[in-house]
């Protein structure tokens, strides 16, 4: 009795969990002469491709998905790459303004992206990097970065120190411990902090909006919010399109869960 | 990069004196070793991101003259003291709170709940935990025009569903409610994610012993595991209330802050000003409030949670 | 061997990185590559029609033939996010060569100083001048100079949908303020359907009702809106909507609520009876709504006459632009008469006035909005006007909301816009 409770539970939880899902997905199936319509429908009563066609359709929509690929890879890689160096250094050494240096991360951490938007606009101004896909990358790379060194420092603050010293006694200098060492066993962290970044940069918007014109260099979320108009919002074809965003990362997602459970930034839950 | 790694690499060292070596290693030299690999990140993020926080301050001072070239006008305060008494600003403020309090305790609530529901033994508990995430990994801009469709007044499925006809995006609380409503469900999957981390390090044997002293579930669970869970607990609510402090994109997808400036929330007031009237000073003000708050209310949940005290 | 992998992990962040510009393959915004120059020119002509797809695959291409020396690179943005993007991009230097800009934005741009003026960019201004509508001419000048020229010219009728005027005995489209108030009585009784619907309360949307009440919004030279904005009768004109929506005769869209049935879907799916809207709508139509035949009449008149707002856009260019001469060989293309019945046959209304006759022999719904434009008027050209009608909007969405009165919305909003333009 309690057991079926507890599953009924899960299961309505569940349902509004993917609900909006299921409506997303039904109405990309729906014809324009029949979306926003009462009673709403779970399966459209003339089910149509001509949404996806529509989207696969346009010039750019092929685009926009490499884009959003290539824009997040290159984050990824980068910010990983930074990110663990930092933590190393953050966990394993010390030296004159590491409080300082730390605080600034963890300051960072508290701030909203959309705040810096504005001076940072400026920056890439200067910087030439307005309307270009670089500018993407480097600052969701700088905004990311306090985020993935703190997840990562945590997890190498708890490679016991005497396993860096083994090295170094057989002469292995820092970088090599780092890399043969520090790299390999954050495996699990450094998939989690993967995972983080990948999403931030696949969803991230406002520098996106702000800063790309060219439409050959918008990414999937600007792409989409921008299919919805004022005045008439094809709104089969925003979900068409916006299945086609989401449905690879729900994927993803799903089988890195098969692999190893979602990780958490190690260090949060002590203390 | 390649090079200074070199010279942080003890080159030519022999096997005998290895271990002095290493010992003897100068503090200066790891010194050296911790800057070249702070240097590459460092690099990016001071230039990117505390330069412009820098810029930002001095921004707010000015009457700032957006053209590349121009001359800007110095104004000292003007544009704090104007952010005070704008009434917008305040409302923004208010919703943004508000939101903050819709969506903080629900999430945590309804977190925990899922949470300890699938700590019990729950068959294919994977299954429903990447389930429950789902929503955390969709995008936002996605769910938020997904939610937009689901709150149309004449033919969504949420009005359809409660019986009723409420224009909620057309209306100051409605559309905060709305906005909440999304926000929990998006976040739900994420809280339930650290309280069932958080869970699964409850010594088993604390459990066992109330147990064996006569403490019922209701019991245990507020006096064993509860007190356990004071950490992710803090972790959770920081992160939270920080998040519900950053909505944007839903503000901005769903109500774009209207009608009439009615669901303002601070960033998405900021941004307007920032990027639909082109006030970079009066937008860097309004920044440096925001930040300066979220500063100040985290500071304060940290201390209240006494979190972060064996940390560092 | 020790730094295979950091050599590995900088190339891979090196290809991502060539990737991500290098696949775009057209970089520059305006430099002359091998003897050709590249212009850059931004237009928020829609997707949802076949107005971009007639750009790039007729205009264009034939432009080319005739300059193969000159490369139009034809960025879309959406309607929406245009006016932004000006902005943001006047600040950061990232503006294209040529500009298709709505023509009350054409003040401000031209304020801002990121325009050159037109007539000393054309090789023949006088002779454009003399060719094309001098009502949309006008909404180019600044400061005495013209910053651009009209590139296509527009305005709001009545459209609506026959069925649902039929469901309750009405065989005419409402040609007065009365016969749509008679509409909404007899709609409301049925309980299925809304007389009108509109999608906010700028001076787009609100305008036509005042003037046609008899209003206006600023004072004849432009220096004031006390005495005009909220004067008996442009609050006439406002209540007549304000009270159809306490009447539940207007959706909620109206007061700016993101979350009803859009105008068009709702005419077509006939839950809203009428709507004001422009010619470009025909082709969405007949794409999004196939079965629904769109019908048409004049906005309906108050004591003022059957007003309407003339709307369109100006074709602007750049102070930073770098190849302004070829720049200039494509706007005096654009208004070409080649060019402007190709854009003619997808709802874009041409300026120039040779093609007058023509029109409806092109498409045979020009024929209600060339009269309609006899007697329509355009928004007041200001720098501020985007300011203003925030404030117009802002004041009267309370109104719709029943937190203030019309007349005092539009004392309130007179009053603040009087003080912008003493500011200047």
């Amino acid at each position: 009795m309690k057991r079926a409770l507890l599953y009924l539970g899960l299961a309505l939880g569940a349902l509004v969990t993917i609900g909006p899902f299921l409506v997303m997905l039904s109405t990309s199936f729906t014809g324009q002469s029949y979306v926003l319509q009462l009673p709403p429908r779970l399966f459209p009563e003339h089910p149509t491709w001509s949404n996806y066609s529509d989207v696969f359709g346009l010039d750019n929509f092929a685009r926009y998905f490499l884009n959003s690929v290539l824009v997040a890879a290159g984050h990824v890689v980068l910010v990983l790459l930074l990110g663990s160096m930092m933590g190393y250094a953050f966990a394993h050494f010390d030296f004159p303004g590491k409080r300082l240096f730390f605080g600034l991360i963890l300051g960072a951490l508290m701030v909203p992206g959309v705040v810096l938007i504005v001076p940072q606009f400026l920056v890439a101004r200067d910087l030439h990097m307005l309307d270009s896909r670089i500018g993407l990358v480097l600052f969701y790379v700088a905004t990311q970065l306090a985020f993935i060194t703190f997840l990562l420092r945590g997890f190498f603050a708890s490679v016991p120190r005497e396993l860096a010293e083994a090295m170094e006694v057989d002469g292995a200098g820092a970088w090599r411990v780092y890399r043969s060492l520090m790299l390999p066993l954050a495996r699990p962290a450094l998939g989690t902090a993967a995972i983080f970044s990948f999403l931030f940069s696949w969803d991230e918007f406002a520098w996106a909006l702000t800063i790309i014109n060219d439409p050959g260099k918008r990414t999937l979320p600007i792409a989409i919010a921008l299919f919805q108009g004022q005045h008439s919002t094809a709104w089969g074809v925003v979900f068409a399109a916006s299945t086609v965003a989401v449905v690879p990362v729900l994927v993803i997602f799903v089988i890195f869960q098969r692999l190893r459970g979602a990780g958490l930034p190690a260090g949060a839950l002590k203390g | 990069m390649t090079a200074t790694m070199h010279d942080v690499r003890p080159v030519g060292t022999r096997p005998t004196g290895r271990a002095r070596a290493a010992r003897r290693r100068s503090a200066k030299q790891k010194t050296l070793t911790a800057y070249a690999f702070l240097l590459p990140g460092l690099a990016l993020f001071v230039a990117l991101m505390v330069w412009p926080m820098v810029q930002a301050l001095r921004m707010s001072l000015y009457h700032w003259n957006i053209l590349p070239g121009a001359v800007s006008e110095f104004i000292a305060g003007d544009n704090y003291s104007r952010a005070l008494h704008d009434p917008v600003f305040w409302r923004g403020f208010v919703n943004s709170a508000a939101y903050a309090l819709m969506t903080v305790p629900t999430q945590m609530a309804l977190g925990l709940l899922v949470a300890v529901a699938l700590n019990r033994k729950v068959a294919g508990r994977t299954g429903w935990r990447t389930l429950y995430y789902l929503p955390v990994v969709t995008s936002w801009v996605v769910v938020s025009l997904v939610f937009k469709y689901l709150f149309n007044t004449d033919a969504g499925a949420v009005n359809w569903l409660l019986g009723v006809h409420i224009d909620w995006l057309g209306n100051r609380w409605p559309a905060l409610v709305a906005l909440s409503a999304l926000g929990v469900w998006k976040g739900v999957g994420w809280s339930m994610l650290v309280f069932l981390a958080a869970l699964q390090q409850v010594p088993r044997s604390l459990l066992e012993a109330a147990e064996v002293d006569g403490a019922g579930p209701a019991r245990r669970f507020w006096h064993v595991t509860l007190p356990q869970l004071r950490a992710a607990m803090a972790f959770v609510t920081v992160m939270l209330v920080i998040g519900g402090f950053n909505v944007f994109i839903s503000v901005f997808l769903m109500t774009g802050g209207g009608p009439a400036h009615q669901t303002e929330t601070l960033l998405s007031y900021l941004y307007n000003q920032a990027f639909t009237f082109l006030d970079f000073g009066y937008g860097s003000a309004i920044a440096y409030l925001v930040t300066m708050l979220i500063f100040g209310l985290s500071l304060v949940q940290m201390k209240l949670f006494r979190y972060g005290e064996e940390d560092q | 061997m020790r730094s295979h992998r950091l050599r590995a992990a900088v190339a891979a962040t090196a290809a991502a990185c060539l990737l991500a510009t290098g696949c775009s393959g057209d970089s520059g915004s305006s430099g002359a590559t091998g003897g050709t120059k590249t212009i850059e020119f931004w237009h928020a002509y829609n997707e949802a029609g076949p107005e971009t797809k007639t750009l790039n695959e007729v205009v264009i291409p034939a432009f080319q033939k005739a300059h193969p020396d000159i490369k139009v690179k034809a960025v879309a943005l959406p309607y929406d996010d245009l006016h932004q993007k000006l902005l943001t991009s006047a600040a950061g230097g990232t503006l294209p060569c040529l500009v298709r800009s709505d023509i009350i934005w054409v003040p401000e741009l031209a304020k801002l100083g990121v325009l050159v003026p037109m007539d000393s960019q054309l090789a023949d201004f006088e002779a454009i001048k003399n060719k094309v509508y001098p009502g949309p001419l006008e909404t180019n000048k600044y400061n005495g100079k013209y910053y651009g020229v009209p590139l296509d010219t527009n305005t709001r009728v009545l459209m609506y949908n026959a069925k649902t005027l039929a469901s309750v005995g009405v065989t005419a489209p409402p040609a007065t303020f009365d016969d749509l108030r008679a509409l909404a009585g007899k709609l409301k009784a049925a309980g299925k359907s809304m007389a009108f619907a509109d999608n906010g309360t700028s001076g787009w949307n609100l305008l036509p009702w005042i003037w046609s009440a008899g209003g206006d919004m600023l004072s004849p030279d432009g220096t004031k809106a006390s005495g005009y904005l909220n004067s008996a009768a442009s609050v006439a004109g406002v209540q007549l909507l304000v009270d159809l929506y306490r009447d539940k005769q207007v959706p909620a869209i109206i007061t700016g609520s993101q979350g009803g049935v859009e105008t068009s879907q709702g005419l077509a799916q006939g839950t809203y009876a009428t709507i004001l809207d422009g010619p470009w709508m025909f082709p969405i139509f007949e794409k999004q709504f196939p079965d629904f035949k769109l019908q048409t009449a004049k906005v309906p008149a108050g004591p003022g006459g059957s007003i309407s707002v003339v709307g369109g856009e100006d074709l602007v260019m750049t102070a930073s632009c770098k190849q302004k001469q070829a720049a200039a060989t494509f706007v005096e293309y654009m208004l070409s008469e080649e060019a402007q019945l190709a854009m003619a046959k997808v709802g874009q209304m041409p300026v120039l006035s040779t093609l007058g006759s023509q029109l409806t022999s092109v498409q045979s719904y020009y024929g209600i909005f060339a009269e309609q434009l006899r007697t329509a008027r355009p928004r007041p050209p200001h720098p501020q006007y985007t300011k203003m009608e925030d404030i117009l909007s802002t004041e009267v969405q309370k109104a719709f909301k029943g937190q203030q009165s019309v007349q005092a919305a539009l004392d309130s909003a007179a009053r603040q816009i009087d003080a912008i333009i003493a500011a200047g």
